[in-house]
């Protein structure tokens, strides 16, 4: 049994239970009462999809994949802090 | 003696990466099933520290001991390195600002409440 063999099984076992956090961070998003809810929901997401591309990049030999994670990972700091600045001052600053 | 360490980091690597699938199932039933939003910062603890830093470093292992992605491995396991570490310093600044914010803002109601000290401390006058 080669290496890439036994990656690529357990890759496989793996990718189902991502999409299932995916599908219940995005009924969060959809369903939460407030805004705070709706950011965190956004977070996780963000960070669960970043983890994803990094799988999805080795299990099909495209290294282009990862380089969107760290951007999907900058952006959702640029959105807490975005927020976050908004709901103490209710104005969006410099 | 050079494939006894890739097999090793290889399978180390796929543990780190079930752990951190494990960990970010966890994280959205918590997320889902929790009642406000001061306990569902608990559920994106887990959903960020165990379901995304722990799997980026096991890509990074795997990234490293597997020879079939050759002359792209050293990119693919810097990359997600440098995105793990990254996610490590900045996942905790981003749910603090956002939990102050909302603490101070009253945009979350602190509903089913046993004890909140800070709204006491703030409303005597203590903190601002």
């Amino acid at each position: 049994m080669s290496i890439e063999i036994h990656v690529i099984t357990v890759l496989t076992f793996v990718i189902p239970i991502f999409i299932t956090s995916i599908i219940l961070y995005t009924i969060r998003l959809l369903r939460g009462p407030t805004i705070p809810d709706m950011v965190i929901a956004v977070d996780a997401l963000s960070y669960d999809m970043a983890v994803f591309l990094a799988v999805l990049s080795i299990l099909f030999k495209s290294p282009i994949l990862i380089s969107c994670a760290i951007i999907l990972m900058l952006w959702a700091y640029a959105l807490d802090i975005y927020v976050a600045k908004y709901l103490e001052a209710k104005e969006f600053g410099e | 003696m050079s494939k006894m360490i890739d097999w090793t980091l290889v399978i180390i690597g796929e543990i780190l990466v079930i752990i951190g699938a494990i960990c970010d199932l966890l994280g959205a039933i918590g997320m889902l099933r929790f009642p406000n939003f001061f306990v569902r910062l608990h559920a994106l603890t887990v959903g960020s520290i165990g379901g995304a830093f722990v799997p980026l470093i096991g890509v990074t292992l795997i990234a490293l001991g597997s020879e079939f992605l050759d002359p792209y491995r050293w990119y693919v396991a810097g990359a997600s390195f440098v995105a793990a570490i990254i996610l490590l310093i900045l996942s905790p600044a981003g749910s603090h600002a956002i939990a102050r914010a909302a603490h101070k803002s009253k945009v979350a109601k602190v509903y089913p409440k046993v004890v909140d000290k800070l709204e006491e401390d703030r409303e005597k006058g203590e903190i601002k």
